[in-house]
């Protein structure tokens, strides 16, 4: 018998926990940002992925109809109250919509908390992480007097290594999700608990549902997913229910995330070369040789056979890679199918028959 | 004659139903073709009868059900339309080919590789621009009856530009163009040529390999057919039953299974 994960605690609940013991929340948009760093002040980091299957429409009067859905949710969750709960809004440089969304957010429609935002570096030079490093002493300077704290270098390192920890525990999940007691459904439900539980509390649920294995590996079409984030959850219902199974990620909120150790003692440094020299990324800057090579050693690794591109409409770093990412992964023999969703639609018809036609091709 | 029988392919699309019967050597034996309606079941129950009447009991015969309503159809296997048109188009033309299919409400570009497989394929998105729908919508707008869109358009040469592929935008840009008093027949040039060139772009997305073949409810329209050989600059075949393509292949898929 499969063994299912326990109850992974609910985003209120955690919320509610932090305020509790005194704690601050900080609402967090996507992707990259510096988890430790807003730990050492007591903050608790909540990732804002849209939500989706919300009212957008308190955003669409700010931004364009070609805005994604996650900025678009955002918005609309934002000025419908939704992130009253949050002390501060962390909004990073991830993409042009988000900027936007900073922009609009610092300039436009102030939310009553106060917005900090930071440029991302497109790059993976030594001054890319030098240029990280000091937005983060920057945000850090910034937190300080929204927070009244000041914690110390000894106390930042600390957070940064339960990070590491933590984010150890993910790759490891990572790797072994083919032998975990877990359908696709839970298993992503155990790797986004990493958007809202704090690090300690991962490595618990981590290391809990990595003690849990499954008596038969896990089968199916091995595939790959990626893409930004994989809503609707149902989809990786479907996915099961279709005979196949994902391998491997090359997910923005997932993936993409497995920040390695980083070496440096100066944890400002540290937080940043953790990000710069992570998976990667199109909204990082990196290049779609890079990309590929990534993916075809995700297959080579994990044996998948297609790759699933799951886009969030008018997503332009994701679309922008796609034609010429798909055409080298198919001359290198993988084939691909793109799905694009909005955050607030259900699983629709198209994307079951792009799915089960994806794998009547490699069958 | 239901001895003949060999395979069934049913195609529930979201503009017309399809249903194909083949023989042992994979010729189709007979074929029909509907709009489609509401109730799939009630439908399919009727081309079943039909069938029967035409070829004898058809108890025991090997069915594929495929498209858009191929759920509710009560086959012996459901397979996409995308590999059903791969097979059904490899069958007609015996090697690798581009096939676009434009359907009333969506449009598919497939490529079948040299062995008659799916290499790849490219769907449009839950939206009609690129679609036969496109055309509708405007064809209403015009009252001009769908069946003469194509012969119109290409009865003149002068064309405008129809900035978008969005049906809701294309419609508003033709009621400005009829305000202005631009001529009908430049107007239809402008939306099909708006259609095709978004065909094209999913085309782009596959990769356009010789020969190209158009199938679907697009494939009678005389000008989608021309203009989508000037815009990719090759010339565009057509299957002897353009509709049928996928149900075909639903059949030919139902024989392979009961060979095995
Ligand atoms: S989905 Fe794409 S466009 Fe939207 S916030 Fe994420 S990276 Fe930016």
């Amino acid at each position: 018998m499969r063994k299912a994960v326990g109850p992974i605690a609910r985003r209120s609940e955690v919320i509610r926990q932090q305020r509790e013991r005194g704690g601050w929340v900080a609402a967090v948009l996507p992707i990259h940002y510096p988890r430790a760093l807003l730990r050492s002040f007591d903050l608790l980091p909540i990732e804002v992925w849209g939500p989706p299957g919300i009212d957008p429409d308190h955003g669409a009067a700010h931004v364009q109809a070609y805005v994604c859905s996650i900025v678009r949710n955002a918005l609309s969750f934002i000025l419908s109250g939704g992130l009253d709960v949050a002390d501060v809004i962390m909004v990073p440089h991830t993409c042009d919509s988000l900027q936007g969304l900073g922009s609009l957010l610092l300039d436009l429609v102030r939310p009553r908390q106060p917005v900090v935002p930071f440029y991302l570096p497109r790059g993976e030079r030594e001054c890319d992480i030098q240029f990280l490093a000091e937005e983060f002493r920057a945000i850090s300077r910034q937190l300080e007097e929204i927070t009244g704290r000041s914690p110390s270098l000894l106390e930042l390192i600390e957070c940064v290594k339960r990070d590491e920890e933590a984010d150890g525990l993910l790759g490891s999940l990572h790797h072994r999700r083919n032998e975990l007691a877990l359908n696709s459904y839970e298993f992503y439900r155990v790797l986004r608990a990493r958007e809202y539980l704090p690090s300690e509390d991962f490595v618990e649920l981590a290391r809990s549902c990595l003690a849990c294995a499954a008596e038969a590996p896990n089968v199916g079409v091995p595939l790959i997913l990626s893409g930004i984030v994989p809503e609707p959850m149902s989809m990786l219902a479907l996915i099961d229910e279709l005979g196949a199974r994902i391998v491997a990620d090359d997910l923005a909120c997932c993936g993409r995330r497995l920040y390695p150790n980083g070496v440096s003692e100066d944890p400002f440094v540290r937080m940043a070369e953790r990000i710069v020299r992570s998976a990667p990324d199109p909204t990082r800057g990196s290049p779609l040789a890079d990309r590929s090579e990534h993916l075809l050693r995700l297959a080579a690794g994990s044996e998948a056979r297609a790759v699933v591109f799951h886009g969030v409409k008018f997503c332009e770093p994701e679309l922008f890679d796609l034609p010429v990412l798909r055409e080298e992964l198919k001359r290198a023999g993988l084939p691909s199918v793109i799905i694009e969703v909005d955050l607030n639609d259900p699983l629709s018809h198209q994307v079951r028959t792009r799915l089960e036609a994806l794998l009547e091709m490699i069958r | 004659m239901s001895h003949a029988v060999r395979g069934l392919g049913i195609d529930v699309g979201s503009t017309t139903a399809k249903m194909v019967a083949v023989g042992s050597n994979a010729e189709m034996i007979w074929h029909w073709l509907e709009p489609a309606e509401p109730r799939v079941e009630e439908q399919v129950a009727r081309f079943l009868d039909k069938a029967a009447a035409a070829l004898g009991p058809l108890s025991g015969i090997p069915s594929v059900a495929t498209g858009y309503g191929r759920g509710l159809v009560p086959a012996m296997r459901r397979v996409t339309e995308i590999t059903c048109h791969a097979r059904g188009v490899y069958r007609e033309f015996a090697v690798g080919v581009t096939l676009v299919d434009i359907g009333g409400q969506d449009s598919k570009v497939i490529r079948v590789g040299s062995r008659g497989e799916t290499a790849d394929f490219s769907m449009n998105d839950k939206c009609a621009a690129g679609t036969g729908r496109f055309l509708e919508v405007i064809a209403q707008r015009l009252a001009v009856p769908l069946e003469r869109l194509g012969p119109i358009a290409l009865g003149t040469s002068e064309e405008v530009a129809i900035s978008s592929t969005c049906t809701v935008f294309a419609e508003s840009e033709v009621i400005s163009l009829i305000a202005r008093g631009v001529a009908v027949g430049a107007i239809l040039r402008g939306l099909h040529r708006a259609l095709v060139k978004r065909v094209v772009a999913m085309i782009r997305t596959v990769g356009l390999v010789a020969p190209l073949v158009l199938s679907g409810g697009g494939a009678c329209n005389p000008a989608i057919c021309q203009l989508l050989a000037e815009e990719t600059g090759m010339a565009v075949h057509l299957p002897r039953h353009p509709q049928l393509v996928g149900a075909h292949g639903a059949a030919l898929i139902a024989l392979e299974k009961d060979a095995d």
